[in-house]
């Protein structure tokens, strides 16, 4: 019977990353966190099930004492590239048949990882994962979130209901609406706390968060429908020149979006400046009034803030906002800074940390769920995954599918994206876009 | 004791010395022709044994020295090559001809050899033994790919590293290395150059034997081959390209066109065979550019002034474009009559030289380029000061200390040739001959860009015997300044240079 129960996860660091990772997997499987420091695994053991031993991961004798020869999963994401390595290397030699997983943020190391030259079996990168995740929000600015599918064929887009959403939908009932685009489902409304699997009946009011599963062309459209006006952003300032901030200046500018980069440091600036020929950048701190002005920031359709202070980036996206620009991302780097962020105004937060994490939490899933996005903080998630042939819905036609907390919002057959209707059938060996909640995720990989 | 210089003179005396010595071989040639056509070898014999005592002696003043290094490196190529104008003018003096007879004057023309000017103090060549004027060609063809580089491609192995020697004698702000040792970018520079050469030089000849040009004979085959290749301009014929055969200027054209070119990237063309290099280096498509619109606009110039029409006017324009714009300074035609325009034109492209790397003089495309990039970037930063702009060649970031060094080679350039315009119109207002403004302005440029003919009696079927001494020194002077590319020579007159 597949999936197999519990697998085995070894996590190796207990930082923001490894918190996340544990608070989503913690339910069914079972975890060991390594890490060096007692005060950072002292509340995980408090909070979760999961077994915690004080010791340095990248230690080929601490691995071995703390059982590493039965995982079936090994994570390695303490914020330190070489000892991520160094402590994969190792469980490779104690654990050979376990998978491994590192966290790094060094290019050379995904480089060579794509060249299959590096003895680890999947590579995450905070810097990557965070610029697609920005660049996802740029290209729907409407968007809480975005997330994209079967490469880039299905987006799945969360977006906020406001009084200046388009009364064609605002206090409709789904069945109402005609405006909804054909390629796209509501695979939940989220109010408050409480969340809905719509059907028909359902009415779409303001203070309401949907989510959408849809082409990328419907995800546009929904945007126009719930916030008219943001329209298509082609003009980013980037105030920031770390690696985040550089990666998603590289992201945008492989979209053809003009880039504009502020970086205070002089000899960053200038590498910068050497490395991506096509970003104007600026050597400025990006908290002063004149330079803003100067250089007409406010005429920007978006900004992203990625310093490496969360008080500067909520000063400069303040800053920014006075001087008018509408669409504002900011990177967060503690947690509580969101709430803060929200509540001056600012569009989009984005935690580094919790999108590496997402991106983790994917290895430990079934083999045959390919992606995983998370939504409402790790409240909801988006799997997409590979009906077996046993499933008992195959076969079913969507109306007559029985809902238990899943929403299928869409199919890929024969590698193309296919937005079902109440008279389609699900077949065996479809890939299915399914939203669900967390805790619900074993049961959904079951049964399908 | 007297107090010791910072410049290990000694140990620069003695690498001067053996560079000097092998030099002592180069006479040799000119001897052998000469036994062959039945002239006096002796000149070129007397100047080798001179030349070598000299250059032995220095060498024993160098023996024990202590090993010399980068400073050292700019008063080597300096001296070395005020030796080899020496070693240039010595047959010319031996030979007692009547128009070489004066030191002044044979030390004139073996500088104009040896820097690929092609300016000419002779007023009869036919006049010259052939031989005389094979060794004035062969000067020409020595120094056009450099006498330092020629040294390190085929001496044993010199006492210092040999970069800095090349870069103080490699025109251009940079060397390109083709290999990982120096040694062997400069014998590869070097083979390409001799290849260039004789393909040259054989096409010539075989024109000559089948008939499509009558003039061309062997002799004059060799002669051009080694006055194109290194930008010279020198030739043994009184009207310089013009009595031969339109294909034959053609021709001419072409490999001017090459020899204008870097050295480096020729090689990556033609030798690792990856010619769409040309295409996409940013130096040579501008210097393509500017050939062909500068000519174009020459054409319908001289076309409408009625001077030249049809093939002609094209030929006519081309040639003279091609050749002051790689600073060879041959013609084709007799341009001292052109409309003011025209001459304003040609004044305009001795400023622009060969591509850098390549065998020609003057500023160099790669440094307008990047000049004007400066610009560019300045008026973005008086509109956006906070922004940081990268200059790139290629794709590639120009570090900001080249760009300083290449302002300011610009900005010397053009001082020191202002300065020398000055002094050589002063000079004739004193002592003649009778030049307009835009003659001296000509003088002061063809020479210091390594050019050839001037204005007025200074034309390119005139001379430049008519100056007095004194501006003959200058102009001397000028040349070595500007195929050493002004630095060199500047830095061993300040006085950091000679103290600690």
């Amino acid at each position: 019977m597949y999936p197999a129960p519990a697998v085995k996860i070894f996590i190796i660091g207990a930082g923001q990353v490894g918190s996340t990772i544990v608070e989503a997997l913690h339910r069914e499987h079972n975890l060991t966190v390594i890490d060096l420091d007692a005060a950072r695994l002292t509340p995980l053991a408090y909070r979760y099930d999961v077994a915690t031993i004080e010791a340095n991961g990248a230690s080929r004798r601490a691995l071995a004492d703390a059982g590493v020869r039965d995982a079936d999963l090994v994570i390695a994401c303490t914020s330190r590239d070489e000892a991520n390595l160094v402590a994969a290397t190792f469980a490779r030699i104690e654990a050979p048949r376990a998978t491994t997983v590192i966290r790094t943020s060094n290019v050379e190391y995904i480089e060579l990882w794509r060249e299959g030259r590096l003895d680890v079996d999947f590579v995450v990168s905070s810097e990557i994962e965070t610029a697609h995740a920005i660049t996802r929000v740029i290209g729907v600015p409407a968007a809480l979130q975005t997330d994209v599918f079967a490469d880039g064929q299905v987006q799945m887009v969360e977006f906020e209901v406001t009084e200046l959403s388009n009364p064609a939908v605002l206090g409709k009932s789904l069945r109402e609406c005609d405006r909804i685009p054909r390629d796209s489902r509501v695979v939940s409304k989220i109010r408050g706390d409480a969340m809905t699997i719509p059907n028909g009946d359902t009415t779409i009011a303001a203070g309401d968060r949907l989510v959408v599963v849809g082409s990328p062309a419907a995800a546009q459209a929904w945007g126009e429908l719930l916030a008219p006006g943001d329209g298509v952003v082609d003009d980013v300032v980037i105030f920031g020149g770390g690696q985040v901030g550089v990666a998603i200046a590289r992201q945008l500018l492989e979209q053809h979006i003009r880039v504009r980069l502020i970086e205070p440091g002089r000899e960053r600036a200038r590498q910068i400046a050497e490395e991506l020929p096509d970003a104007r950048v600026y050597q400025a701190t990006g908290l002063d009034p004149d330079f803003i002005e100067r250089e007409r920031i406010g005429q920007a359709q978006a900004a992203v803030f990625a310093m490496r202070e969360d008080a500067k980036n909520h000063y400069a996206a303040t800053l920014a906002r006075v001087h008018g620009v509408a669409f504002t991302i900011a990177i967060i780097h503690d947690p509580i800074a969101r709430e803060v962020y929200e509540h001056s105004g600012i569009d989009v937060t984005v935690n580094p940390r919790q999108v590496t994490a997402e991106e983790i939490v994917r290895f430990a899933h079934d083999p045959r769920t390919q992606q995983v996005a998370m939504i409402e903080n790790d409240r909801f998630e988006v799997l997409d995954i590979t009906t077996s042939p046993t499933s008992e819905y195959v076969g079913l036609s969507f109306r007559d599918m029985p809902i238990r907390g899943a929403v299928i919002g869409a199919i890929v057959r024969d590698g193309k994206a296919v937005f079902p209707h109440s008279d389609d059938v699900l077949q065996a060996g479809d890939r299915v876009i399914v939203f669900t909640e967390s805790s619900r995720v074993a049961d959904v990989e079951r049964v399908l | 004791m007297p107090a010791r210089s910072a410049v290990e003179l000694r140990g620069a005396c003695g690498l001067i010395g053996t560079l000097t010595k092998y030099l002592a071989v180069a006479p040799l040639f000119p001897a052998a022709l000469a036994l062959g056509y039945g002239e006096p070898p002796w000149p070129f014999l007397l100047a080798a044994v001179i030349v070598a005592i000299v250059g032995l002696a220095l060498e024993r003043l160098g023996r024990d020295a202590r090993p010399i290094g980068f400073r050292e490196g700019f008063l080597v190529v300096a001296m070395t090559w005020l030796a080899a104008a020496t070693l240039g003018a010595l047959p010319y003096l031996l030979s007692g001809d009547p128009q070489l007879d004066r030191p002044v004057d044979a030390y004139f023309e073996a500088m104009s050899g040896f820097t690929t000017t092609g300016a000419s103090i002779l007023t009869d060549i036919p006049a010259i033994d052939e031989s005389m004027l094979m060794w004035r060609q062969f000067t020409q063809w020595l120094g056009g790919m450099g006498i330092i580089v020629l040294a390190l491609a085929v001496l044993p192995r010199l006492r210092v590293g040999g970069r800095q020697l090349l870069e103080s004698e490699m025109p251009g702000p940079e060397v390109d290395d083709l290999a990982d040792r120096i040694r062997s970018t400069a014998r590869r520079l070097w083979l390409l150059y001799v290849a260039l050469t004789a393909t040259l030089a054989a096409i010539l000849t075989i024109f000559g034997l089948t008939g499509i040009d009558s003039r061309m004979t062997p002799f004059n085959a060799v002669a051009h081959a080694f006055s194109t290749m290194p930008t010279g301009g020198f030739s043994p014929e009184a009207r310089s390209m013009e009595p031969f055969a339109a294909a034959t200027q053609w021709v001419v054209i072409l490999f001017m066109v090459l020899a204008g070119l870097s050295f480096t990237l020729l090689y990556r063309a033609f030798v690792r065979r990856r010619p769409r290099r040309l295409f996409r280096d940013e130096e040579a498509r501008f210097y393509m550019v500017i050939l062909i619109a500068v000519s174009a606009l020459l054409t319908v110039e001289l076309w409408r002034e009625g001077i030249l029409q049809g093939e002609s006017a094209i030929r006519g324009s081309v040639f003279q474009v091609v050749s002051m714009t790689t600073t060879t300074g041959f013609a084709n035609v007799d341009f001292v009559g052109w409309p003011a325009l025209a001459l304003m034109i040609l004044v305009a492209l001795m400023f622009v030289g060969g591509s850098a790397g390549s065998t020609g003089g003057s500023v160099k495309v790669v440094r307008h380029l990047v000049l004007a990039k400066v610009i560019r970037r300045e008026m973005r930063q008086t509109v956006h000061p906070e922004a940081v702009m990268p200059i790139r060649l290629n794709g590639a970031v120009v570090d900001e200390r080249t760009i300083r060094a290449v302002t300011t080679f610009v900005l010397l350039y053009i001082g020191i040739f202002a300065v020398g315009a000055a002094l050589l119109a002063l000079d004739a207002a004193f002592q003649g001959p009778r030049i307009s403004t835009l003659d001296a302005i000509a003088l002061s440029a063809t020479t210091l860009g390594n050019i050839g003919p001037g204005l007025g009696v200074a034309g390119p079927m005139g001379s430049f015997s008519e100056f007095s001494d004194i501006s003959t020194v200058l102009m001397t002077f000028l040349m070595w300044m500007g195929r050493l590319e002004v630095i060199p020579v500047l830095v061993l007159l300040t006085r950091g240079y000679w103290r600690a």
